[in-house]
């Protein structure tokens, strides 16, 4: 990428998109030197992971509900030590062959999800469905044959809009693992639900975590593919966010009939832990922000606000605050901060 | 993108040595007669830095733990990479001069509190992993100097404003939003200020520079709390905090400045005493 494409790209970024889950102190030396003076270090690193073998995310997948599997990440960052598996992606056994819903942070993380497939359930993949744009969810569409995958249009045309800075940043926060992998765009914009093999695939258009978050539910079998709509025991993230309409989103999940969500970070279970936990951080996220700004606190000083007793179940807090504040807080001083003058050139 | 620096380096240093030298005669018998201390963040840049903003030996240079300098070390958003300097620990501060080492363009702020404390929170913008340094001279002609190194991705400067993307940006330019707060006591204040405009450092393709240079902090009677010199780097839509030593009497504080193509803005700020009451825990927060 040359340096016209590399602002090009950054500039698309926005700023606030630079880390869709951030490079926690994690990151580590790798980062630091690639990012720095030392022109030896992305060879001496690679020297260093071909030493120590080749990488590899060993992925499982759970049995969750009848033919349903889930392969969940670690609720972590995204580091040079988990290449990027900080992710839930997961897969259906149908009539009709295999329904994969995401597909991980890598080309690597997609032939090992698509060999995890081949071995569990010996059948043909007829359909890919990727929830929202964010990287850790869709670079592992080379894995796939592109006929297959499918989003909703607004999902397609961010990756689109973003996909390619995204790439060049997981590069950075994860090196070695993200060897090969470019941007594969879904072929197929979904206009409605659809029936696979027996299952009826509900789509669920929303958002509020991203510009354009599709939930799925499998009517079959009652398993609700939240995406990042739903997080549990890791902290939401906010690079894309839009509170408000998260809110509603999170309400209308709710009144989906499900057993079993999937949320795009952490354990699957029933019971709506994570929808309400989401709900419960978002709340108090946005109320605390608020209310520190209206007291005149700056950023600075709201980034060391002590997270609640109630949330120490949930991993990467209070890093992901921190960023939280980077992405909400501006926004939300021009809304709070009196005009005491009109501009005007 | 490694060429075009020095220019502008060399432009804003001599801004700078102008401003430097209204502060107070130097002893130059004790020219060069100071040591450069060994950089504790081992920057490649520091001996540049050093005869860049610090006088080059002609001033006494120490690294001080009273000059806080917070901030989020990973940087989220090369485009607003939050900052709080506070050097209330230090006596007899007469300027604050914040810069960072790898960005295009050094400095990024001089702020001369007069009746304020020694204290500034501001965002700015970062090219990639860099320093970033306050250097606070006191009376006595020493540079205090703290900082920290910030983890980043790149292109924060050299990139466009967000406003050029945006139809009719020029309609609220210079626009004033502004608040400040109290202790009961009446010993503790604050302002923050956020005024409209793009801060464009020059660096992107086809934009000239264009961005607010002057920033003078005052009371309605004409006390001067602080002036303050706005650099580049600084953030778009630029907003500060200061903490001016307000009176009980003043009921308000003018803020007033100019862009480099000569705009001006002039905004009265409300200080009621009673109400909008700074809350306790900003009373001890950023230490």
């Amino acid at each position: 990428m040359d340096r016209r494409n590399f602002i090009k790209g950054t500039a698309a970024l926005g700023g606030t998109l630079g880390s869709v889950f951030g490079s926690g102190s994690g990151a580590g030396l790798g980062a630091r030197l690639v990012g720095g003076l030392a022109p030896g270090a992305l060879w001496l690193e690679a020297v260093s992971e071909a030493a120590a073998g080749p990488l590899e995310y060993n992925l499982k997948a759970d049995l969750i509900a009848p033919g349903t599997y889930v392969v969940i990440g670690p609720t972590e960052y995204f580091s040079h030590e988990n290449g990027g598996n900080i992710v839930n992606t997961a897969f259906v056994d149908t009539d009709d062959g295999v329904v994969v819903i995401d597909t991980g942070p890598s080309l690597r993380y997609g032939n090992e999800l698509r060999r995890l497939i081949k071995k569990t359930i010996n059948k043909d993949i007829v359909r890919v469905y990727i929830t929202h744009h964010h990287p850790d969810h869709f670079l592992g569409n080379q894995a796939f044959d592109q006929d297959h995958i499918a989003s909703l249009p607004k999902v397609i045309s961010n990756i689109k809009a973003e996909g390619e800075a995204f790439v060049e940043n997981m590069y950075r926060l994860e090196g070695d693992w993200m060897r090969g992998t470019q941007v594969v765009l879904p072929k197929v914009a979904l206009k409605s639900s659809e029936i696979i093999g027996g299952h009826a695939f509900e789509v669920l258009p929303l958002g509020g975590h991203t510009s354009a978050d599709m939930a799925i539910l499998d009517a079959k079998t009652g398993v609700l593919f939240a995406g990042d709509l739903a997080f549990l025991d890791r902290a939401p993230t906010t690079p894309h966010a839009d509170l408000a309409r998260w809110h509603k989103s999170l309400g209308a999940l709710e009144k989906i009939k499900h057993d079993v969500l999937v949320p795009g970070h952490g354990p699957a279970e029933g019971g709506g832990r994570a929808i309400a936990q989401t709900r419960d951080y978002l709340k108090w996220l946005e109320t605390m922000m608020r209310s520190s700004i209206d007291q005149g606190l700056n950023m600075t000083d709201i980034m060391a606000t002590p997270i609640p007793e109630r949330f120490s179940s949930i991993s990467v807090l209070p890093g992901e605050m921190q960023r939280s504040v980077a992405h909400l807080y501006r926004a939300m001083e021009e809304d709070l901060l009196p005009l005491v003058s009109k501009g005007g050139g | 993108m490694q060429k075009m620096p020095h220019l502008k380096s060399i432009f804003f240093s001599s801004v700078f040595m102008l401003f430097a030298s209204s502060i107070g005669p130097l002893d130059f018998a004790q020219a060069a007669s100071f040591e450069r201390p060994a950089d504790p963040l081992k920057s490649v840049m520091w001996n540049q830095m050093y005869d860049e903003f610090l006088d080059g030996g002609a001033r006494k240079v120490v690294f001080d733990k009273n000059v806080v300098v917070n901030t989020s070390q990973n940087v989220e958003d090369q485009f607003h990479v939050p900052v709080t300097v506070d050097a209330r620990g230090i006596t007899d501060v007469k300027e604050i001069v914040v810069f960072s080492d790898l960005n295009p363009i050094w400095h990024v702020l001089t702020y001369k509190p007069q009746e304020a404390e020694p204290y500034i929170s501001f965002r700015f913008k970062v090219q990639q992993s860099t320093p970033i340094r306050a250097a606070v001279l006191t009376a006595d002609n020493v540079w205090h100097v703290g900082g920290v190194n910030l983890e980043a991705a790149g292109g924060g400067c050299t990139a466009p404003a967000v406003a050029h993307g945006l139809p009719d940006w020029t309609l609220r330019l210079a626009e004033v939003r502004a608040k400040i707060w109290r202790s009961i006591d009446n010993r503790e204040a604050r302002l923050r200020v956020r005024i409209q405009h793009p801060m464009d450092t020059g660096l992107a393709d086809g934009i000239p520079a264009f961005f607010i240079e002057k920033l003078n902090i005052k009371s309605a009677d004409g006390r001067s709390f602080g002036q303050l010199q706005i650099q580049e780097p600084i953030s778009e839509n630029p907003a500060f905090t200061l903490m001016p030593k307000l009176k009980s009497a003043d009921s308000s504080v003018i803020v007033d400045g100019r862009d480099i193509e000569g705009n001006n803005f002039r905004a009265v700020v409300p200080a009621p005493a009673r109400s909008s009451q700074l809350g306790s825990s900003a009373l001890t927060g950023a230490r």
